[in-house]
């Protein structure tokens, strides 16, 4: 493999596993990395959300007042927008060209971080205010 | 690029790449675009789940709006939506993970996973609600 003759590829380039652009990899990881991790928060977090919308808003303050519940939130809306993030940024890159494409990266970057600091305030403030 | 812009060249049709009109709809590249279009409703989607949070973190009037549009039948439909988006975009993702493992590629397997996928979203949606519903 590393004396392959119809590459020009380094045995240490091989290794490093960066690809030409150096930094894609690292996105598509976290992209992996973070699908994993959702599996088991969405399960949990339709679960609850089921049984939020049937409370009322002491029932809701109540339940979300739990550690537990105030946690799972807290995991799902992060993780969950971290990856719909990962993913919009890649629908972007495929479809969104020229000086579109930098301003449409940066409104993602800014919603999602608005959004998911808005769901941890919301949740905390529940918690301890 | 300066120089370029003040000294056009004319405009001369280029080759494009093929792209997705050029093909034969097949249930797997049916399967990809789908899994794009749930991704983007959730994207949007997150939004109702601030505005319920915000909601019952400020006072009870703002949470009965919420709660009231989320709970009628407009809301309830499109958590509906919102709940099958989520299933179907999960399996499609472990469907990505089992392909990563280096499983699941050849036709008919690909085949069988697209529609286990497909089925598996509607029915994860309608019994997550129908016991949810039996439950809360």
């Amino acid at each position: 493999m590393a004396d392959d003759p119809n590459t020009l590829r380094t045995p240490l380039g091989r290794v490093r596993y960066l690809g030409s652009a150096r930094s894609g990899m690292r996105e598509d990881w976290l992209m992996r990395l973070t699908s994993v991790a959702l599996v088991p928060l969405t399960i949990a977090f339709v679960w609850l959300l089921l049984s939020l919308l049937a409370k009322d808003y002491n029932g809701v303050r109540a339940e979300l007042g739990h550690p537990l519940p105030a946690i799972l939130m807290m995991l799902f809306v992060l993780v969950g927008i971290y990856h719909m993030q990962l993913g919009m940024r890649s629908v972007i890159a495929d479809y969104v060209s020229g000086h579109a494409r930098e301003w449409a990266l940066m409104v993602n970057l800014f919603f999602a971080g608005a959004l998911a600091l808005a769901c941890i305030y919301a949740v905390l403030r529940i918690g301890f205010v | 690029m300066a120089a370029t812009d003040a000294a056009p060249t004319p405009a001369r049709s280029r080759p494009l790449s093929p792209h997705l009109s050029v093909y034969r709809l097949t249930l797997t590249m049916a399967m990809s675009i789908i899994h794009r279009i749930t991704g983007a409703a959730l994207y949007v989607g997150v939004l109702l789940l601030a505005w319920f949070l915000i909601a019952a973190s400020m006072d009870a009037a703002a949470f009965g709006i919420a709660s009231g549009f989320l709970n009628s039948i407009l809301g309830r439909l499109i958590l509906f939506g919102f709940t099958w988006a989520l299933f179907h975009h999960m399996l499609g993702g472990i469907r990505h993970i089992v392909w990563d493992a280096g499983y699941g590629m050849d036709a008919p397997q690909r085949e069988w996973l697209a529609w286990a996928t497909l089925i598996g979203g509607i029915v994860l949606s309608i019994l997550t609600w129908a016991i949810g519903l039996a439950v809360y």
